[in-house]
């Protein structure tokens, strides 16, 4: 046999089952689900024929009673709950991994792994956590309502507020990561010569630090930004009907409220928003980093 | 450094760890509360904790969680090292395909990810009465987000090689078993021991993916605990997710203990 026909069968054995694995048990999978979006609604909320954009019409709000505007609320709070966790994670993350990387090596992944543990443990258990310190009567609980946050005997959730505390739990670990990585090749000559210069703490940040960084905080605005639009159960359980997000909209139309066709019309808005969000990441990383390469 | 940055960012890390491990806390504290309340600890109870092991359904969640984490990780790592060794030893090719396929179920939305599962093995079991949702298609599931992470770990770890390693192999005259057996699977011991870690936590984290592929007999502990919370009977929830907590930091302690080993050659 020729050497490259060899190479080809070699090469195809060891990449068919992981690839195969994907392209049955996703790909295929994802686009039966899409294909769903351009059919009818039966009777019980299953898709049927004839083939219709019905569903995407639904899902922009027109419905029996004239034109509602509940799912684009739905998707606005799913971008803004979204961005406003993203931020707060970046706000928290850079003294963390920067602490980190000022420490001795030895005691580095020591320092990592508390950060990161929490995550290892399961989503549910997470929430489970915040709803046992957000419960009424809690000391927590207690001060909100003494400081007027919310009402007497009430706990604070379900609300907006524990389910952007849930998210900011959730994925702070995925972004100190990667600004511990970019801490930690830091060239501190560019930090020393900018001191050097009498620039304040600020301007050091700012042009010092802050570019050096940049590559990391592209990565970590991607691992968090992305799963954190996505998310389902934190806003399940943290924020009751409150803080409904587009992946909970999608979830319900395959439970409670069947109806197969819209909900897969959401998952495609969902898995478009999720690439428009990679394409506007990667560009505000370019744009940002001039010709410097932001690793995405 | 400064006195006063270095005493405020001690002060930050102190704050930030009591975020991180407080709810955990809390958890556990409450789940030996003799009273079902997270406002008031009405005394010491294990009661909890008897309920829990005398109740069927929890203890085959449990069992069903060690299955599905244990199935899937090995199953995982296997394919993701053939996939991840292919994609190193075939670079030179046009691959690209096979990256964009790699990508696709770390980017895709969790949510995404679960209702396209369910959907396609709910109409499989409908029309052939194959792949019935169960603990079966819950480990297919993992495998397929667990693979695309293993492989990019294990090919990370072959490009920080030299490749005249490679050649050097070649110049001996190592058969591909002996370069298997004697140069390749030691290089990635580092990498399998923390593909094994990173797909076991994957699988673990995981509830939204489980929680759609799931069937009927193959509930796990957070399916369980979720749908307790959602019948809003929550006596034990705490007691089982202390369980699922100290599993989690046993995992973390023996991390731990493999990175203290030294391995200079270690990238990670």
């Amino acid at each position: 046999m020729l050497k490259s026909a060899r190479d080809s069968l070699h090469l195809l054995a060891i990449v068919a089952p992981g690839a195969l694995f994907i392209v049955v048990f996703l790909v295929l999978p994802s686009l039966y689900l899409m294909g769903m979006a351009f059919t009818s609604t039966g009777p019980s909320g299953l898709p049927a024929l004839p083939f219709s954009l019905q569903a995407f019409r639904e899902l922009a709000g027109f419905g029996f009673l004239g034109w509602s505007p509940g799912n684009l609320y739905t998707l606005l709070r799913s971008v803004w709950q979204t961005f406003l966790a993203t931020a707060l994670v970046i706000l928290l993350a850079y003294p963390a991994a920067y602490y980190i990387a000022s420490r001795p090596t030895r005691w580095r992944p020591l320092l990592l792994l508390a950060v990161v543990v929490p995550s290892w443990t399961n989503q549910v258990i997470r929430s489970v956590g915040w709803m046992n310190l957000f419960a009424p009567g809690t000391p927590i609980s207690d001060f909100a309502v003494l400081i007027g946050l919310t009402e007497p005997r009430m706990g604070l959730f379900p609300s907006q507020f524990a389910v952007i505390v849930g998210l900011v739990y959730n994925f702070l670990p995925f972004m100190v990561l990667p600004l511990y990585a970019a801490f930690e090749r830091l060239d501190h000559a560019q930090v020393e010569a900018a001191r050097d210069l009498f620039a304040s703490p600020l301007a050091v940040f700012r042009h010092a630090v802050f570019p050096q960084t940049l590559p990391g905080l592209m990565a970590g605005t991607v691992l968090v930004a992305i799963p954190a639009f996505g998310m389902y159960v934190v806003t399940e359980l943290l924020g009751g009907g409150k803080a409904t997000m587009i992946g909970n909209l999608v979830a319900r139309q395959f439970a409670d409220a069947t109806n197969w066709p819209l909900g897969a019309a959401g998952a495609i808005l969902m898995i478009l928003a999720t690439v428009g969000g990679l394409w506007v990441l990667r560009r505000l990383g370019r744009r940002l980093g001039g010709d410097r390469e932001v690793v995405l | 450094m400064s006195v006063t940055l270095e005493r405020s960012l001690r002060a930050f890390w102190i704050v930030l760890m009591v975020f991180l491990y407080a709810p955990l806390a809390v958890v556990v504290f409450f789940s030996f509360n003799a009273i079902n309340s997270s406002a008031r600890f009405a005394g010491f109870s294990l009661r909890w904790y008897e309920r829990l092991f005398s109740n069927e359904a929890i203890l085959s969640a449990l069992a069903n969680t060690a299955v599905l984490a244990t199935t899937s990780t090995l199953l995982g790592v296997a394919i993701g090292l053939l996939l991840g060794y292919g994609l190193y030893r075939y670079r030179h090719r046009r691959l690209a395909w096979l990256i964009w396929l790699i990508y696709l179920p770390v980017i895709m939305p969790d949510i995404v990810f679960g209702l396209s599962e369910m959907t396609f093995f709910v109409t499989l079991d409908q029309r052939f009465g194959v792949l019935s949702p169960g603990l079966g298609t819950m480990v297919i599931a993992h495998v397929t987000f667990q693979v695309p992470f293993v492989a990019l770990l294990v090919h990370a770890r072959l490009l920080s090689l030299d490749p005249q390693l490679f050649e050097a192999c070649h110049d001996l005259y190592a058969s591909p078993w002996q370069r298997a057996r004697f140069f390749i699977l030691p290089v990635l011991t580092p990498a399998i021991v923390a593909s094994l870690l990173l797909a076991l936590t994957l699988s673990i984290d995981d509830f939204v993916i489980s929680f759609f592929t799931a069937g009927p007999d193959s509930t796990t502990l957070p399916i369980y605990i979720w749908s307790a919370i959602k019948k809003g009977v929550t006596p034990e929830v705490n007691a089982i997710a202390t369980l699922m907590i100290v599993g989690v930091f046993l995992v973390a302690l023996s991390s731990l203990l493999l990175q203290r080993r030294p391995d200079p050659s270690d990238p990670s």
